[in-house]
């Protein structure tokens, strides 16, 4: 019996399905067996963003209704065969979907899965009560700034209200240098605010953008850090005790270093 | 460094020191469920029944949610001119 995960923020553009992508390779690459499910109906972006769009033929609508068996709407990952895509309907709303049909589909795949992570649509209407249906923990997805950490605060505070008990944040896009230069808030200020367990902090990472174009998610670029972040997140979910390293800005001599060499 | 240099000569705060305190109201509201028509009424039916006693200037009065560590707090400013002769 796996576990079910949301993976949720509120605000939208704050990196969930980026998140889902990359949590949901690296803990397949640690062996496990892991479904993620698009639970943006209407909007489907999670099979771009894993290089899968020219593979989905069936998504969770045509499971809902019957038109189609669980195990067949199941996309597998190109590179690692434990890993399935459960897509979302790009014809119907959100509404076409009641709370306990997702709940249902999700409970069904935590049976053969080891993992279930489900991307939530940005919100709190609907999207966001169909995709938490089935969670027993959530990971909250929050930027270091002031709006991002209000909609977390309100999310944090919707699923305490449905009894997810076990919540823990991410915080993405995080910058060094500008929170050395005191132009960003620093994990304390969140954390402080927020009063809910961290399970890793993600830096700014300019190669994500290459890594959608690409179809691939940024775990597989060796080089890069919010790749191994990543990489630790899921071990950490996976009760591996791996600590949160302090992310050091750079000076302004390996910055000139950087840029001389084209290093940066 | 010059643009901390700059700030610490005109003495500005960072602007994360901002988005923090801004941060902290705003949870502190939201997780009560106070705006600021609640506030106002707040401060009107206190000011109203601290006239009964006192002479106020009313629109020196100040009524505010502040966070202090854990708690909240409910801060208010009122300047008093006098007691009122009561009968």
């Amino acid at each position: 019996m796996g576990k079910v995960i949301v993976i949720t923020s509120g605000k939208g553009g704050v990196g969930k399905s980026t998140s889902v992508a990359n949590i949901g390779t690296a803990l397949a690459m640690l062996g496990k067996s892991v479904v993620v499910v698009d639970a943006d109906i209407g909007l489907r972006n999670l099979d771009i963003i894993m290089g899968l769009e020219s593979r989905v033929v069936y998504n969770s609508m045509d499971v809902i209704d019957g038109s189609c068996e669980l195990e067949k709407a199941l996309v597998t990952d190109r590179r690692v065969e434990n890993l399935k895509l459960l897509a979302a309907s790009q014809r119907n709303n959100k509404t076409d979907v009641q709370p306990e049909q997702m709940k249902d589909v999700c409970l069904k795949l935590r049976e053969t899965h080891d993992y279930v992570l489900i991307d939530s649509p940005a919100g709190i209407e609907q999207g966001f009560e169909n995709a938490s249906s089935a969670a027993e923990a959530a990971l909250i997805v929050t930027t270091p700034d002031v709006s991002a950490v209000r909609d977390a605060d309100r999310i944090i505070g919707l699923l305490q209200a449905k009894e997810v008990s076990d919540l823990q944040l991410i915080i993405n896009r995080f910058a060094p240098n500008m929170v050395k230069k005191g132009d960003m808030l620093n994990q304390y200020d969140v954390l402080d605010v927020l009063s809910i367990k961290l399970i890793g902090i993600v830096p700014e990472d300019p190669s994500i953008v290459g890594s959608s174009n690409r179809g691939l998610p940024l775990i597989y670029d060796a080089t890069s850090e919010a790749a191994a972040a990543y990489k630790r997140i899921a071990r950490r979910l996976d009760g591996q005790d791996v600590p949160v390293p302090e992310f050091k800005a750079t000076g302004w001599f390996s910055n000139m270093f950087g840029k001389l060499f084209g290093l940066d | 460094m010059l643009q901390r240099l700059i700030r610490f000569l005109r003495r500005e705060e960072p602007s994360s020191k901002i988005a923090s305190n801004r941060l902290k109201l705003i949870l502190v509201q939201d997780r009560l469920g106070v705006n600021e028509e609640v506030m106002k009424d707040l401060q009107q039916e206190i000011t109203q029944v601290l006239s009964r006693y006192f002479t106020l200037d009313k629109n020196q009065v100040e009524i505010d949610l502040q966070r202090e560590d854990q708690a909240m707090a409910l801060v208010a400013n009122i300047p008093i001119r006098g007691m009122k002769g009561r009968d």
